[in-house]
């Protein structure tokens, strides 16, 4: 009986359905786009330009991380990128080795927190300070994370207002404990950490993937996983069924804002400077990479893997772009289509899933555990 | 499994497709790359199309890249344009920190690369700079503006009550510029009530509003200088409805200056509402900025250290005359 329905389900066999569904179709997209694009342009394929794919891409992984956990919540976190900013300066501060007080001599944090000879770390060895200064950093970046999820989770307040105001508080207060001014001279290891790398692996490559390996794992093998699918799926069915929802969105948030951190130590590392405008153009491509992967705006879908696929799609889409020689309003055009199509194709996946579940008896119990 | 494959085939892609390409070593210059931040002000637009208008008709390929005033996406443009084996780089970089920054990515990939106009701020950096000297026509431009003011003083014993409206402090030039002001306004302290700075971070739109709370607390202001010309229609906007917006022959006028040169100011100064302009000579520093670069990839120089200066000059209500056509916005 259950054979005849499956067979009945609409556009259940057919490719098309198929390829839509299959959670590879953004890495398949992302193979075979760059081979036409090679094809268009050769020096896609040169080493250098690949190099800056695979540089390009992990620090944007690692941020989107985070934003693919909110996402599955059923949240959003627009403050990512002022976490970015705020941890960036205030690492800085405390790392730099030297500071010029013609340029921050009216920030409010000279003289207690930078000096001339620079930061509270500056006399530690290079790696101690590296070390306790990123420590630092995401330490500030959770807290962030870990305020935004405490009033959206126990106040009940809208993620996008709650994270939007958030946005806008850590950007003003990055700008004006800097008096906008960016905080140079910090340790080599820390500059080494953003800019060099292992051969063909940049630093920032070990780093997002031992972290997209530990939010893997926790999503799929522990008991917290869980709980965000099943929030995120239907946030009523998982306080009946005894889920804690609210120590669930407080570290959703919290993981984002670390996340954000990490992004943060990778992007101040390779720009070799603290900038309080970090990150205020990205917020953009954090989204564009996790919604392309295919994780669900509506929550309760999603893996890290795919949001690696999406930010590898994205990466190659503005580097071809660029390569393209296209002009910067046709590349946001291109950009926001592929954005709307994403966007788009995760509408009709939902719609396709809702039209297989309800035409097979028993399936419906299922759907909860599809995507764990 | 099929996770691990997934994950795999990413790398093996990356991998799998690194075989080194035979770049072919030239001396000649065919290509280079113009990465600006932006495009928001006529200064800015008058240079970038000097700049690729000149490389295009001496048959140089010209790779533009706008960073939308992000410095990370701008460095990602410099690797780019690295990557495509550009002969030389030239930039307007989003502050002085971010130019030092690039200019090391640059050296190591031993492409030469020129700074247009916006300085690094440290000044040991291996690059081609072109850069006017801001503090000197700043400084020219106030010092015109205060003579002014000492002559309204002297007639009514009215002080001076300025809105001193300053740039991104992360820009060389914008601090070069505040300095100047600052300097002329300390040496006429006699004659100065109070000077209001109004934080402009070059943009627009938080000039109008910072302009509008400054003018709103200090009602009486008499005098104005702005970091750059291209905020004169903010400035218009909130000077016109409290009656200040005014010709320099007539009452309440007020003792109005910025920098650039572009036609706006141009026309404002013919038109008698603005009294002083520092000029920055565009297409000089446009014109430096290309040959140095062309002779520096010419020579086979990878890491060209020089600095240009472009000494521009003031043109105030009391010159115009004779230096009118000198500013390039008037050209």
């Amino acid at each position: 009986m259950t054979q005849t329905h499956r067979l009945k389900a609409p556009g259940h066999n057919s490719f098309v359905s198929r390829l839509i569904m299959s959670e590879y179709f953004i890495l398949v997209l992302s193979v075979l786009y760059f081979f036409l694009i090679t094809a268009i342009v050769p020096s896609m394929m040169s080493v250098n330009n690949l190099k800056n794919i695979f540089s390009n891409m992990w620090p944007l992984f690692a941020i989107a991380i985070g934003q693919t956990f909110v996402l599955l919540l059923g949240g959003i976190d627009l403050s990512q990128t002022s976490v970015m900013a705020v941890t960036s300066v205030i690492g800085a501060a405390f790392m730099c080795n030297s500071a010029n007080p013609a340029v921050l001599g009216k920030a409010p944090i000279w003289g207690w927190l930078i000096t001339e000879s620079g930061g509270p770390l500056a006399a530690m060895p290079a790696v101690t300070s590296t070390l306790i200064g990123i420590a630092i950093m995401l330490i500030i970046g959770t807290l962030i994370g870990f305020i935004n999820g405490n009033l959206i989770a126990r106040l009940n307040m809208p993620p996008f207002m709650v994270t939007l105001i958030a946005q806008m508080f850590y950007s003003a207060l990055a700008i004006y404990i800097t008096k906008s001014q960016n905080i140079m001279f910090l340790p080599e290891t820390f500059e080494n950490l953003g800019s060099e790398g292992i051969g063909f692996f940049p630093y920032s490559f070990f780093v997002a993937i031992f972290l997209a390996t530990a939010a893997q794992l926790l999503l799929s093998l522990t008991i917290l996983g869980r709980f965000i699918y099943t929030t995120g799926g239907n946030i009523h069915a998982a306080r009946i069924s005894g889920v804690p929802v609210v120590r669930t969105t407080v570290f959703v948030y919290a993981f984002s804002g670390f996340c954000a951190a990490i992004g943060s130590v990778l992007y101040s590392g390779r720009l070799m400077q603290g900038r309080p405008t970090m990150g205020s153009a990205m917020l953009l491509d954090i989204m564009a990479a996790t919604i392309i992967g295919g994780t669900s705006t509506f929550g309760g879908k999603g893996k890290v893997s795919w949001t690696l696929y999406g930010v590898l799609f994205y990466t190659i889409l503005a580097t071809s772009l660029q390569q393209l020689k296209l002009d910067n309003f046709t590349i946001n055009i291109v950009k926001g289509f592929v954005i709307l199509a994403a966007a788009t194709l995760d509408a009709v996946r939902s719609g396709i899933r809702r039209t297989k579940v309800s035409a097979v008896p028993g399936q419906v119990g299922k759907k909860a555990q599809e995507h764990g | 499994m099929k996770k691990v494959l997934c994950i795999l085939t990413v790398l093996a892609m990356f991998l799998s497709l690194s075989v080194p390409m035979a770049v072919a070593e030239e001396k000649t210059v065919s290509k280079i790359a113009f990465c600006f931040q932006d495009l928001e002000t006529e200064f800015w637009v008058a240079g970038y199309q000097a700049i690729t208008t000149t490389l295009r008709e001496q048959g140089i390929e010209v790779l533009e890249y706008n960073a939308n005033e992000d410095a990370n996406k701008q460095l990602e443009q410099v690797n780019d344009a690295i990557a495509q084996g550009v002969d030389g780089i030239i930039i307007i970089p989003q502050d002085g920190e971010s130019a030092v920054t690039i200019i090391k990515y640059a050296n190591k990939a031993g492409i030469p690369l020129a700074v247009f106009n916006r300085p690094p701020s440290v000044q040991s950096v291996k690059a081609i700079v072109v850069v006017a000297d801001n503090y000197t026509i700043s400084y020219d431009a106030a010092t015109y503006m205060f003579q002014q003011a000492k002559v309204r003083f002297d007639a009514t014993g009215e002080k001076v009550v300025a809105m001193h409206m300053i740039g991104d402090l992360g820009d060389p030039n914008a601090v070069a510029r505040a300095d100047g002001f600052r300097k002329v306004a300390d040496e006429n302290a006699d004659i100065v009530a109070k000077i209001v700075e109004v934080p402009t971070k070059w943009d627009a739109n938080t000039a109008l509003a910072n302009l509008k709370s400054a003018t709103q607390a200090n009602p009486e202001f008499n005098m104005l200088f702005c970091g750059s010309d291209f905020m004169y229609p903010q400035i218009q906007s909130v000077l016109e409805p409290l009656g200040k917006w005014v010709k320099y022959t007539e009452p309440n006028h007020v003792i109005m200056g910025a920098v650039d040169g572009d036609s706006t100011a141009g026309r404002l100064m013919d038109e008698g509402f603005v009294d002083a302009t520092a000029v920055q000579d565009l297409y000089f520093e446009a014109e430096a900025c290309m040959n140095a670069l062309i002779a520096s990839v010419k020579a086979g120089e990878t890491t060209p250290a020089q600095w240009i200066f472009d000494p521009g000059f003031a043109l105030t209500q009391g010159n115009m005359a004779e230096r009118r056509n000198d500013m390039w916005g008037n050209k």
